[in-house]
């Protein structure tokens, strides 16, 4: 009981701390943390793929797809926004069955070869089909978010309204991972054929689990499009999949904050190297890390801790390490 | 009416017909070994049986209706649960998840009802999992995760796992592989015992003292083919037998 209360008012904390900045941090940290909550529905929604055991390194293509969908509805076709959201997002889920469903059979790396090759196809298309895409010229002139008819002006209210699609969706993770569907998903994961001679379908359950991922990935992408209001087809190539996989072998596959702890600690961090080659780098080195010291990503960072001052307290005292 | 049968039930790989043309009854209530040496091809008749191969050619009748070409899953919600040969458990759950795991996944629940269910286990299901660890005798480790329990008791939780979802025929691969005269003895007896409770029982075993003790009919495998069948006397002293895993001359193929 103490504990649901400890975590209760940690969150409650969370959510009153994201609500401070945007009348203290300013535009440029609204906008930052705006992308840092667009990363954590991208981590998150990947989880429930990776639980299953599915290695999915085509996120940023579902991602895309919402994208483009939304950002072309509203432009060309005045669509609003709620509305055009959820065209991208029920798209990228359509697309999700569509390449999900004939690699079902497909398990570990040449899963994986299937996602990153549809990444590229996905990248492609949106390079290549230059009079619906404007290819690489990018893809300009995006409406601004709006809310039953009243548009998003101001930075703050955007970074409202992606606060409360993340919030939203992280309750909706957290409940599915705690439900039945959450402990097959964790079954198939640690022995699909064992999970499978129990009665689990477990096609359809991975399935459901990908293109779960696709949703929510498609309503990151299109909030994306019409907050940055640009889009450009490298953006959603092999190094944002890549990311998005990362965030959670960073922040810990163990439990559910682990994407999310992943995705802002890594998110902040490589913001003053945002889109120079040294992004590339100061990610494989944080991935790097992470597997020699951490295996179980920064969530398991407390544990290890304490660990390590016991053994210290145990044994004589040796200088701290640099922090 | 025999509760398992299979007519002229045929695998290729490639040129290599790892069961070939193999006729086998199981009647409901009986203990069926099926033996051979090595790569005689009884684990690929039961991922034929169980679903996990698909049969090149022939049948598979379970219960009267046939099932040849069903999903794994589909075969073991009609009740034919099988076992595996390596030890197989879901890892990171401790032995009572294990065994509710498959106390709930054979349940036949579409996924909205799994979407909109509790994980919370109702206690009528806890019960009835502590039930089945109870009569395997892993009542003690209950809540130890599954990965830390010693061999013989994660071979047993594997089979308790299968009787949680309740099957009418139990397929066991190799269940006392690696285990010591004491713990195979105990988990010959527990067979025993599940056959006696109404569930009838195929099992594929090397230990032939464990075999020839628990079950009353054998059926022998050999280049996939069936070399012989009857009882642990007669098949422990059938010539073709004997050559066949002696390896005097050729085996017959």
């Amino acid at each position: 009981m103490r504990r649901r209360i400890g975590v209760a008012l940690v969150l409650v904390a969370l959510v009153a701390l994201a609500l401070l900045v945007p009348p203290f941090g300013g535009d440029y940290y609204v906008h930052i943390f705006a992308l840092v909550f667009t990363n954590v529905i991208l981590a998150a929604s990947l989880r429930p793929s990776l639980t299953c055991g599915q290695l999915n390194i085509g996120h940023s293509a579902f991602m895309s797809v919402g994208a483009y969908t939304s950002a072309l509805l509203a432009k060309n076709l005045a669509v609003p926004f709620e509305i055009s959201l959820l065209c991208g997002a029920l798209l990228a889920t359509v697309v999700g069955l569509a390449i999900g469903y004939p690699s079902l059979r497909l398990r570990g790396v040449y899963f994986a070869m299937v996602t990153v090759a549809f990444v590229e196809v996905i990248r492609l298309i949106a390079q290549l089909w230059v009079p619906l895409t404007r290819g690489m010229s990018g893809l300009s002139g995006i409406p601004k978010p709006s809310v039953l008819g009243m548009t998003l002006t101001t930075r703050a209210s955007q970074y409202h309204l992606v606060l409360v699609l993340m919030l939203v969706i992280l309750v909706v993770l957290w409940k599915l991972e705690h439900s039945r569907l959450g402990l097959i998903w964790k079954s198939i994961g640690m022995a699909d054929n064992l999970a499978q001679s129990l009665g689990v379908n477990i096609a359809r359950y991975k399935l459901m689990a990908f293109m779960l991922g696709c949703f929510f990935a498609g309503v990151a992408g299109a909030f994306y499009a019409h907050f940055i209001r640009f889009l450009f087809p490298p953006e959603f190539g092999f190094l944002m999949a890549t990311n998005i996989l990362v965030y959670n072998y960073v922040g810990g596959r163990g439990h559910f904050v682990g994407p999310i702890v992943g995705a802002v600690f890594l998110s902040l961090l490589s913001e003053p190297f945002r889109g120079s080659p040294y992004e590339t780098i100061f990610f494989s080195i944080a991935m790097l890390l992470t597997i020699l010291f951490l295996p179980g990503g920064l969530i398991t960072l407390p544990r290890k801790l304490a660990e390590l001052r016991s053994w210290r307290t145990a044994s004589a005292p040796t200088p701290s390490p640099a922090a | 009416m025999p509760l398992l049968e299979t007519r002229d039930l045929t695998r290729l790989f490639g040129g290599l017909a790892a069961v070939n043309r193999v006729d086998l009854t199981v009647d409901e209530g009986e203990i069926v070994g099926l033996i051979g040496p090595n790569g005689a091809g009884k684990t690929t008749c039961f991922n034929l049986l169980s679903g996990f191969l698909r049969p090149t050619r022939g049948s598979i009748a379970f219960d009267g209706r046939d099932i040849t070409g069903l999903r794994a899953h589909q075969i073991a919600a009609r009740g034919l649960v099988r076992t595996f040969q390596l030890t197989t458990l879901f890892q990171e759950m401790t032995a009572l998840e294990n065994v509710l795991a498959g106390l709930h996944l054979h349940s036949g629940k579409g996924p909205r009802q799994v979407l909109f269910s509790r994980r919370d286990f109702p206690a009528d299901e806890i019960a009835r999992g502590r039930d089945v660890l109870e009569f395997t005798g892993l009542a003690s480790h209950a809540d130890q995760l599954s990965r830390n329990l010693p061999h013989g008791h994660q071979r047993v939780l594997g089979i308790a796992m299968a009787l949680a979802a309740r099957p009418r025929l139990l397929l066991l691969d190799e269940p006392v592989t690696g285990m010591n005269l004491d713990e195979s003895g105990r988990v010959m007896d527990l067979v025993k015992t599940i056959r006696s409770r109404g569930t009838t029982i195929l099992l594929v075993e090397h230990n032939m003292k464990a075999v020839m003790g628990t079950c009353e009919r054998i059926v022998v495998l050999n280049f996939g083919q069936k070399l012989a069948e009857g009882t642990p006397t007669e098949v422990s002293t059938s010539p073709q037998v004997i050559q066949a895993y002696l390896g005097t001359g050729v085996g017959h193929a």
